[in-house]
């Protein structure tokens, strides 16, 4: 290895990346989506809102403690309207007189409204609930008791907003696009034939590997630091969430000298590169959906990193905790760094 | 010898492309490298300068296995490619400054855009320049190690004739510093111009190796061509300068015929090609 070749190397793929409209798009597109963060709720609603129209002592009793909390409205209209604008979660059409008739054994009609974004199982929720009160009102009998256990720790009020869920899968996202910087760079070297006059000077393909190795990692540092601060996600171990973004980061530039070695051309770089990065953002994403497994998405490396940022930055977890992520994404990075060097040394030689 | 060569030899699967070629070439010296497209000239080039690897033979250039120990050589050489290889984002400073710092070296590169001319173009991004320029910046990046020996393929391909001049004047100059020069070209005007010595290869061997001088004497066709006035326009006679009865013919035609020129017509290095191989060189 020469080092001033390595230098010399890493200084003109800084600047020839930077003036790439691709990369640099690659490079910026992955910290705006960074954006979506304060798009996404700040915290988790835990109360369900429900507009009511017309007057009854049965429901008046539920407080928030039940987690269902009544808003009056003037008209049955106003009611549906709120509700059709996606300000509650249902909407309660009471008839006149609703307790009396209750009372007297007639069957008052009930009319609920939901918005339609909401999933079945809160509208199944709503309604059973609704029946029961009524029922219990009707038949004059408290409702029955029942005494919840909470199975570890109780992260009621404490639940973990969407927008911090989401900070794993803009790392992942920022750094997996470093892919197309490193394969675009690898790529452009080969196609422009500028490669055969590198080799012919002190400079050799270890050397080439290596500054590019090097630009790459830096470059995903940078987008993941720009990341960290534009979402100000400054909380859980810091050096813990920087090694696994190293870690990461090393993951992306190896896959990235593989894949980039697998072609000569950049429109074949982009359909080698462009599918497996789809593949690696798919952890990020799944996590933030209630309901699917993780567990099918083990057999992607960035599962592993997913998991672990997640861990620290939204569970408090430390190195103890995580190393098992972190040393699977390491053998991950070993095995892309000796397929990248092994396929690009075998081209350049 | 500062380039030596024995029985090198290379194949592509079943094509062989270099087979058993041995030559060498002097300090100082320029060897013109001429050959028809796919004679063996640019791989015979690649295992010279550490590209390839020869599958028989060995070259030593200034003395070192360039296949045991390329990087010592790269130290020394210059390379100008045949086909554009600039890094197209960089400017031409950019590029020649990339190059020096590969080197571990820090020439003036002023100087060395003066003498290739590209001062006005030194701040252009390379991808806005033209094919005749580029070529141009890839001279001057052959030339940043101040190196022992320039390995030139077809160096004033697509440069006009006085962007030419001015390489083949630095070619020159670079001989009378005492560089060793071994290029590769399909322009027979060049190579006779330039070259101490030329070696034609033709699939995969050195058919001829030697002054251009001795292989046009050799191989060429020596005739006089005399060109006389008639009443409808021109007729020409083309007399052999070796036969016996060409001073009487000559004289003959002088005093019966309007002649209009005399031109001797001396063998071109292309015609003694064509004698060796049957084949043109731009085939």
């Amino acid at each position: 290895m020469n080092p001033q070749c390595v230098k010399a190397i890493a200084k003109k793929d800084t600047i020839a990346a930077m003036r790439n409209s691709l990369v640099l798009m690659g490079l910026i597109s992955g910290i705006l989506f960074a954006g979506v963060y304060y798009v996404l709720p700040a915290s988790v609603e835990e109360t369900f809102d429900l507009a009511v129209y017309g007057e009854s002592q049965f429901f008046s009793q539920f407080g928030e403690e039940e987690g269902i909390a009544f808003h009056p409205f003037g008209s049955p209209g106003d009611v549906e309207k709120a509700v059709d604008e996606g300000d509650y979660v249902a909407g309660l059409v009471l008839p006149e007189n609703f307790d009396s008739l209750l009372m007297s054994g007639k069957k008052p009609e009930i009319t609920l409204y939901f918005d339609s974004e909401q999933p079945e199982n809160v509208r199944t929720s709503i309604t059973y609930f609704m029946e029961l009160a009524v029922e219990s009102a009707a038949l004059q009998t408290p409702l029955p008791q029942m005494e919840g256990e909470i199975l570890g720790e109780d992260m009621a009020g404490e639940q973990i907003p969407l927008r911090e869920q989401s900070i794993p899968l803009y790392l992942v996202m920022a750094l997996v696009m470093e892919m197309w910087t490193i394969s675009t760079l690898i790529v452009e070297e080969s196609a422009a034939g500028t490669l055969r006059a590198v080799l012919v000077t002190p400079a050799s393909p270890s050397d080439v590997i290596l500054s590019k190795g090097i630009v790459g990692i830096g470059y995903s540092l940078l987008v993941a630091v720009a990341i960290i601060i534009l979402t100000q996600t400054f909380r859980g171990d810091l050096p813990v969430l920087f090694l696994g973004v190293l870690l990461g980061a090393i993951l992306s530039v190896t896959l990235g000298l593989f894949l980039g070695s697998l072609t000569e051309n950049i429109i074949g770089s982009y359909i080698y590169v462009g599918v497996p990065l789809l593949v690696l953002i798919l952890p990020g994403l799944v996590i933030l959906l209630p309901g699917v497994s993780l567990s099918v998405m083990k057999v992607i490396p960035t599962y592993y990193l997913v998991d672990a940022v997640n861990q620290i930055l939204n569970h408090g977890a430390g190195l103890s905790d995580v190393w098992k992520e972190f040393a699977v994404v390491g053998v991950f990075d070993v095995i892309f760094f000796f397929l990248g060097v092994t396929a690009l040394r075998r081209r350049y030689s | 010898m500062i380039i030596e060569a024995e029985t090198l030899t290379y194949s592509y699967d079943e094509h062989l492309a270099v087979d058993h070629i041995s030559f060498s070439v002097d300090k100082g010296e320029i060897l013109g490298f001429l050959g028809p497209n796919g004679a063996g000239k640019t791989t015979t080039t690649k295992m010279l300068t550490g590209q390839l690897i020869p599958q028989e033979g060995w070259a030593k250039i200034l003395g070192i296995d360039i296949s045991s120990d390329p990087k010592k050589v790269h130290e020394r050489i210059g390379v100008c490619f045949e086909e554009k290889n600039l890094y197209p984002r960089l400017t031409v400073r950019e590029n020649l400054k990339f190059f020096a710092d590969l080197f571990g070296i820090n020439p003036d590169l002023d100087e060395l855009l003066k003498r290739v001319d590209l001062t006005k173009w030194a701040d252009d991004r390379a991808e806005t320049l033209s094919k005749g320029l580029q070529q141009r910046v890839m001279f001057a990046r052959s030339l940043i190690n101040d190196p022992d020996i320039l390995f030139l393929d077809e160096p004033t391909s697509g440069l006009d004739p006085i962007s030419a001049d001015a390489i083949r004047q630095i070619i020159v100059t670079e001989k009378r510093k005492g560089k060793t020069i071994f290029l590769t070209t399909h322009n027979m005007m060049e190579a006779d111009k330039l070259s101490d010595r030329v070696a034609f290869i033709n699939e995969g061997k050195i058919v001829a190796l030697d002054t251009p001088e001795n292989l046009k004497l050799k191989l060429g066709k020596r005739a006089l061509k005399v060109r006389m006035r008639t009443q409808t326009g021109f007729e020409e006679e083309t007399l052999p300068l070796d036969d016996p009865k060409t001073p009487e013919r000559t004289k003959d035609l002088l005093k019966t015929k309007e002649v209009a020129t005399i031109h001797t017509q001396e063998a071109t290095l292309e015609e003694v090609f064509i004698q060796l191989t049957g084949r043109k060189l731009e085939q």
